[in-house]
């Protein structure tokens, strides 16, 4: 398989226009031509780290504070999934755990498999691996499914002594890991995948 | 690009060179170390502000949630409940909580946790925020920092005392606990100046202990002769100004309540803790200012062998006339061994060292030695009359000269037993007692008996038929006589005088000659026998008139006025007696018949006739044997009335009062005394005028 590289072309990574190697300014898009990243692996794995770091500050601290009348409760992500599989609302606890749980923890490892294969210069399956990328970049926005349930309740819930729901720590830090393992799979040049066999020639 | 397959020179391996790792690292880095430095520090801000944890024991933990029930400190939440769980053995609830750092350090052994829980009283509401809320556990210590603890124990009950309140706690003492509940308000002149805490026994359980709590500044007014009492309750007093009706706070109706008043200066100023009694009243507080509930006291047990009967509790204890303590109680133990087992009643009295003369400091153990000392030179314990009359006794010390040796009991009981003497209750009580005991044993029973008898003797007497046969048959006699008066020969008399009045001139200048003088003298004497028969009948009666005299005497001296009821039964009778139509009638019928007797002489005179004067004179001798044998019945009557009055003295004998009995007695007796002076004037009369019978003069 010959690559554009190999072809002495550079695509635009905005808008695909083609140029010739050398140039280093779409003429189309004025955005910036760069045929690969070499610094690709070191924002992954930065972003990566510090989303890793944000998320478990998210799982410790409570997600919610809920006041009501009579008493005042906070709960966790983990906590919530569990109370509401307890209260047999098992579609929404499937939700939040998919949401909140899996899919971060999906990321984390699909961008660490991606980088570790890259940084091997492994040749396996890197169809399979450039799909697993564009799923990973696809889905993390969904994962802020629980921020914005977060921040609409504690909007719409202010009740002042009969009710109130106020955002915990944790919902920062969420978002903030969502916000980083976004940056680490954009970071990620799928180019690389491709380059394994040529570099190690 | 390169042909490998070109002719040339062989391609330079042309590589750059490999950069520093600091250069070719990308700024990105800085990210996960931000977010990394970040999470140390807020995971070291999390722990270093973490609370410092504790544990609270509680009999139970009713209410109290792990995470939710909180630790308040002034109303601020300064902890919260982390966990709960049972202590070894599930004894105790054990609380796991924790507390900010910054109350920590305060939590020393005087920090005091209980839950607040909605509590409804007559002094009002109080948690009701934990019904919505929920309970909570509210703290007290005070603002200084001692050695801080983790471990402590939580009350059952609020504490009522702030640990940095301002104020004076005291220990009250009082002997029954049912008018004291934690919470009572103290009073000071009707002001609520503090409270009082839970009671509790005392250790030897005999008395109940009450913590109570003057706040600043009214704790000032407070000195060692200050007096507590009881103002629970309401009291209704009688007195000259009427009925009082004294009522304290609603509070203190339901709850009790304890007053205070410093009534003597030159008190001194008491330190926490300072010990008082509660009295009963507020007199008996006033009334006991000699005394100092904080001296030591030495007790000492008395064996008494006789009835300790007027002796009571709180008695005094004398010393030479002067009080060292009082008796504190009373109660019988069995002396002896099983087959010798007596009873003895054991007075145990609670002597003051200072009053013996001691120094202040000294102790019990001091005033031991001491009185054993005494003991041994012949001091003893005796009951003494105190007030004669309600008949209390105390207990007094005395030193007896000549008594058997002796020493202070130490082993026996549970007191050192002081040997005792013989007790002198005084005379007045003995008699006054006997006197009581003697008025109690009168036969009042067979007293009344005797009067009911005597009484009915009297009626009995009153009517008997030969008693009211006396005047009824005086009364036939003198109908007999006017019978044989109005008889038709009677009658004839005035006939035959005047037929023989022709002769009666003749027939009397003869008369001196003929033996009519003889005649005439020979009823004369009759009538003077029963002139003598009637003065002996007489001379009895100023006897009976003594003897009534005497029963009056004595009667005067009489106070039985429950005697008057039954006598005046017989008095009825007796007057009833006196009063019968022939007692009434007899001094009537005796004058009709004087009368018609006169009117007869007098036809006799005015007739001027004397014919059958010989038979007239013959029936005037029998009327008067008549009259004799009459009069002759006078002194049976008279030793009835006798012996009537001797049963009566007997009766009155012992009585010396003047009463409403013997009033009346007297007026019966008087009445008797005056029927007895009419017999006795009428005999009169007749002894000293015979001839009034013939003349009717």
């Amino acid at each position: 398989m010959i690559t554009a590289r190999d072809a002495g072309l550079v695509a635009c990574q905005q808008c695909g226009q083609v140029h010739p190697l050398h140039a280093q300014v779409c003429k189309r898009c004025e955005g910036r031509l760069q045929s690969r990243d070499t610094e690709s692996l070191q924002k992954v794995w930065a972003w990566l780290i510090a989303g890793m770091i944000a998320y478990i500050p998210a799982n410790i601290y409570p997600m919610l504070l809920t006041s009501t009348l009579v008493e005042r409760s906070e709960s966790t992500i983990i906590g919530g999934v569990v109370e509401l599989f307890e209260h047999g609302s098992w579609g929404i606890a499937t939700i939040v755990f998919v949401a909140s749980v899996m899919i971060p923890v999906g990321k984390f490892i699909a961008i660490m498999y991606l980088a570790i294969s890259v940084q091997r210069h492994s040749s396996q399956n890197r169809h399979g691996r450039h799909k697993a990328y564009e799923v990973v970049e696809f889905i993390g926005r969904w994962s802020m499914i629980d921020v914005f349930v977060v921040a609409i309740l504690s909007a719409l819930v202010q009740l002042d002594t009969i009710a109130t729901v106020n955002p915990g720590v944790a919902a920062i830090s969420f978002a903030l890991s969502v916000i980083f393992t976004m940056l680490s799979a954009q970071a990620f040049d799928s180019r690389l995948i491709w380059d394994a066999d040529r570099t190690q020639q | 690009m390169s042909d490998p397959n070109e002719t040339g020179p062989a391609a330079f391996d042309v590589r750059p060179v490999k950069r520093r790792i600091w250069q070719r690292l990308s700024l990105v880095w800085l990210v996960p170390l931000v977010a990394l430095g970040i999470s140390l520090w807020a995971a070291w801000q999390s722990y270093a502000d973490r609370g410092t944890l504790i544990t609270i024991s509680f009999e139970n933990a009713a209410g109290i949630t792990p995470g939710e029930t909180t630790i308040k400190y002034r109303d601020v939440t300064v902890g919260e409940v982390e966990d709960l769980e049972f202590s070894e053995g599930l004894t105790v609830v054990l609380v796991h909580a924790r507390v900010d750092k910054v109350v920590a350090p305060f939590l020393d052994d005087d920090a005091q946790f209980w839950v607040v829980r909605p509590d409804v009283s007559v002094r009002g509401i109080t948690g009701l925020e934990t019904v919505l809320s929920g309970v909570f556990i509210e703290g007290n210590w005070d603002t200084e920092a001692d050695v801080a603890q983790t471990q402590f124990t939580g009350l059952e009950q609020p504490n009522l005392t702030r640990a940095n309140q301002r104020g004076t706690r005291v220990v009250l003492r009082a002997d029954d606990g049912g008018s004291i509940a934690a919470g009572a308000p103290i009073l000071h002149k009707g002001i609520e100046v503090g409270y009082l805490e839970k009671p509790e026994l005392s250790f030897n359980g005999d008395q109940v202990l009450v913590s109570a709590f003057i706040e600043s500044p009214y704790d000032r007014r407070i000195t060692s002769s200050t007096r507590f009492w009881d103002t629970s309750g309401f009291s209704v007093s009688f007195g000259t100004g009427g009925v009082s009706l004294d009522v304290s706070s609603l509070a203190s109706v339901i709850e009790g309540g304890i007053a205070f008043d410093t009534v003597v200066s030159g008190g001194r100023p008491i330190d926490d803790g300072h010990r008082f009694d509660i009295f009963q009243s507020e007199q008996a507080a006033r009334e006991s200012l000699f005394t100092d509930p904080n001296a030591e006291v030495l007790e000492v047990a008395v064996l008494f062998e006789q009835s300790v009967s007027g002796l009571s509790e709180g008695a005094e204890v004398r010393f030479q006339g002067i009080r060292i303590g009082e008796v504190s109680s009373l109660n019988a133990i069995v002396v002896g061994d099983a087959s010798n087992a007596q009873v003895r009643l054991q007075a145990v009295l609670a002597i003051e060292p200072s009053r013996l003369g001691m120094a202040g400091n000294a102790t019990a153990e001091d005033a031991l030695a001491l009185l054993s000392d005494f003991v041994t030179r012949g001091l003893r314990a005796r009951m003494v009359t105190g007030n004669i009359l309600a008949g209390t006794l105390f207990v007094e010390l005395v030193e007896v000269p000549d008594a058997l040796p002796a020493i202070v009991n130490l082993t026996s009981g549970e007191f050192p037993v002081i040997p005792t003497t013989e007790s002198e209750i005084s005379d007045v009580a003995a008699t006054a007692e006997g006197l009581l005991a003697r008025i109690n044993a009168l036969p009042v029973e067979e007293l009344m008996d005797g009067a009911i008898d005597l009484m009915d003797s009297f009626e009995r007497l009153a009517n008997d038929e030969y008693t009211r046969a006396t005047p009824a048959a005086l009364v036939a006699l003198l109908d007999e006589s006017r019978a044989l008066i109005n008889s038709e020969d009677i009658q004839a008399i005035p006939g035959d005088l005047r037929n023989v009045i022709g002769d009666l001139d003749s027939l009397v200048t003869e008369a001196n000659e003929v033996g009519l003088i003889a005649d005439l003298d020979a009823a004369v004497a009759t009538a003077g026998q029963a002139a003598t028969n009637i003065e002996i009948a007489t001379r009895n009666l100023p006897q009976i008139t003594a003897d009534i005299e005497a029963l009056t005497t004595r009667a005067n001296e009489l106070e039985l006025e429950a005697l008057v009821a039954s006598a005046t039964a017989s008095l009825n009778a007796i007057d009833g007696f006196l009063g019968t139509d022939d007692a009434v009638a007899f001094p009537a019928e005796a004058n009709a018949a004087l009368a018609t007797m006169r009117a007869l002489l007098d036809d006799v005179r005015e007739g001027g006739a004397v014919e059958n004067v010989n038979a007239a004179l013959a029936s005037a001798n029998e009327a008067a044997r008549a009259v004799e044998d009459a009069v002759s019945t006078l002194p049976a009557l008279a030793a009835r009335a006798s012996e009537l009055v001797d049963q009566t003295e007997a009766v009155v004998n012992s009585y010396s009062e003047r009463s409403r009995f013997s009033a009346e007695t007297l007026a019966t007796l008087r009445d008797i005394q005056e029927a007895s002076d009419a017999i006795s004037s009428l005999a009169r009369t007749i002894e000293r005028n015979p001839n009034s019978l013939l003349i009717g003069r």
